[in-house]
């Protein structure tokens, strides 16, 4: 397992053309600020502008120019997914192995209340919190991990209960190895490509949610968003503007679901023993 | 350990479970319950403050102390029983009404993209693993891949585009044509009609899930022994496929329908939106919009219950697809 954990994702196509697709999309994340020629609050163009040299995909009714615009959603969808998963994969991996190194009450604790949240649907808690309260987009990555994390902590409680009665974990046990010590230095890294597969799903769950909420226009208007330029595109829908402006963010969302899909998909079949055969 | 102690203990768990839906049960109508109290901003603002009807301080305040009436919790729980889920400040209809009208779109809805994908996913997974290593399975594995990365707003939006606004073979919007008067018969090819783009967008959605899990798991079921026994003993390779092996690859696709289906409101409300289909999800946007708090209080503990019955009802369900479950109760 430790050898050359990475060796057979070097030849898989998914994960090749999903690493591709996220560096590209990653260097237009990193850079776009710089790239981007305007400010995207900028309001001072011609309204419906078709595209043009000054313009590449023209302007929005705001009088916005809609690369830009592009270029910030796609920096916030993609802030919102990696902070979201990120937290929820803290979470996950805290209590999941707590839950499993302590057992006993701690395990049948959090585990039930893994089951009450599980049977809750998050989506209707976000919709509401995101419709009243008018969080930070922060505060709510935030929300969105304390509802999604006990799926992924599951997982990992079960996987840290196999790797607890290894023989090296009883030996520095033995040793007189502290937990904490023990959980640290032993059980977080031994999980290692579990993180990988559920960062993978936590953050594309996220950036879905992220789309779907801002496309349903519960975040703040002013804030750039795919799902945002999609729905005030979709207004216009009978002016000639679907190629340059609705299609552009669909086009930029998709390929961005699509780059973490693959990645995930491609981890999921390298490291999940379960799967080892089946793929 | 004895069997009558083994046997406790199954009872102990299956007791467990649905305390914890109970549980569950219980904090989302004490949170709904609590909600109107928690939330900032209110009906009377969002509904005069943009209008160009002026209030007086005085009807202001009426008006307020109106709308922020609230009954006690054991009224409120009763309430509930009666169905008696208060009045909607936007639409001024019951919120039963309201919902229970909503409620047929999306089942209609939801109901047959799961079950179409459901089936579809589950027929083409099969063969697709029976098939393994061969090139249409790696064409539709790669397919379905790609399928699994287009989020439905794409989807929907695209279908939209193409077949109703540019192509104008599909109505853009509604459930059914308005005022049409139409003969039982040329009704329901009218709902097919509007229900075809929605459908389309969701099945795109979830067959892609659908697929790759039950081709995984069939995977997994075919390497096992007695389905080496069953075609050993020389069952015709139909027989093999679907009665020994395809019957054990469908537990985790029956999780996986209680889950989506439990999860139908939410799951249905991008895609209601983007084609303006007048289900609940619809429904909860444009309350949210209007800050209609009893219909969103209505909406989101009616969902939120029907995860937790699904939930519950789902545990009957597995006993009857596999025995294995049903022995250890």
């Amino acid at each position: 397992m430790h050898v050359d954990p990475f060796g057979k994702l070097q030849s898989d196509p998914w994960f090749l053309s999903g690493l591709g697709l996220a560096l590209l999309l990653g260097l237009a994340v990193m850079l776009g600020p710089l790239a981007a020629p305007y400010d995207p609050h900028d309001m001072s163009f011609v309204p419906l502008a078709s595209p043009s040299a000054a313009h590449w995909l023209g302007v929005n009714d705001g009088g916005m120019d809609i690369f830009v615009e592009l270029l910030y959603g796609l920096r916030n969808t993609v802030a919102f997914g990696m902070a979201a998963g990120g937290l929820a994969l803290v979470l996950a991996a805290l209590i999941g192995m707590a839950a499993a190194w302590y057992g006993g009450w701690a395990d049948a604790v959090f585990m039930r209340l893994a089951d009450v949240l599980l049977a809750i649907p998050a989506v209707m808690i976000l919709i509401v919190a995101a419709a009243f309260f008018r969080p930070v987009p922060l505060s709510l990555a935030l929300l969105l991990a304390l509802l999604t994390w006990p799926s992924t902590a599951k997982g990992i409680r079960a996987q840290a209960l196999v790797v607890k009665n290894r023989r090296h974990i009883l030996a520095s046990r033995q040793m007189g190895a502290s937990n904490a010590r023990i959980i640290i230095r032993h059980l977080v890294p031994e999980l290692f490509p579990f993180y990988l597969i559920a960062f993978a799903a936590k953050a594309r769950m996220a950036m879905f949610m992220e789309a779907t909420l801002a496309f349903l226009g519960l975040f703040d208007p002013s804030r750039k968003s795919l799902g945002l330029m999609i729905s005030f595109a979709l207004k216009y829908y009978y002016l000639d503007i679907w190629w340059n402006w609705l299609l552009p963010p669909v086009f930029v969302l998709s390929l961005l679901i699509m780059a973490v899909t693959f990645l995930a998909v491609s981890l999921e079949k390298r490291f999940d023993p379960r799967l080892q055969e089946a793929l | 350990m004895d069997g009558r102690n083994v046997l406790s203990g199954e009872w102990n768990k299956r007791w467990t479970g649905i305390a914890v839906y109970l549980l569950g049960a219980a904090v989302l109508i004490y949170l709904s319950y609590r909600l109107p109290a928690l939330l900032p901003g209110d009906f009377v603002t969002a509904m005069f403050a943009s209008s160009h009807v002026t209030l007086t301080a005085e009807q202001d305040a009426q008006l307020r102390a109106w709308y922020s009436q609230r009954p006690d919790f054991g009224q409120y729980l009763l309430g509930l029983l009666r169905l008696d889920w208060g009045y909607s400040f936007a639409f001024l209809t019951p919120v039963s009404r309201l919902i229970l009208e909503a409620l047929p779109w999306t089942l209609l809805l939801a109901g047959s993209a799961h079950a179409l994908s459901m089936a579809l996913g589950f027929w083409a997974g099969v063969e697709a693993a029976w098939r393994r290593g061969g090139r249409a399975e790696k064409a539709a594995v790669g397919l379905m891949t790609v399928l699994e990365g287009l989020p439905e707003i794409a989807t929907g939006v695209a279908l939209l585009l193409v077949f109703a606004l540019h192509a104008g073979w599909f109505p853009a919007s509604g459930a059914q044509t308005v005022y049409a008067r139409l003969s039982l018969w040329s009704w329901m090819l009218d709902v097919l009609h509007h229900l075809a783009l929605p459908l389309a967008t969701l099945v795109l959605a979830y067959l892609p899930g659908n697929f790759l899990l039950t081709r995984a798991s069939m995977v997994m079921v075919l390497g096992e022994p007695f389905v080496q026994t069953a075609r050993a003993k020389g069952l015709p390779p139909l027989r093999v496929r679907y009665g020994h092996a395809a019957r054990n690859a469908l537990l985790p696709m029956v999780t996986r329908f209680g889950l989506r289906i439990a999860f139908m409101v939410t799951g249905a409300l991008v895609v209601e939106t983007i084609h303006s289909y007048p289900g609940l999800g619809t429904l909860l946007f444009s309350a949210i919009a209007k800050r209609d708090l009893p219909l969103i209080q209505g909406i989101v503990l009616f969902s939120s219950l029907m995860v937790l019955a699904v939930n519950v009802a789902l545990d009957r369900v597995y006993g009857y697809i596999d025995p294995r479950v049903a022995h250890a109760r």
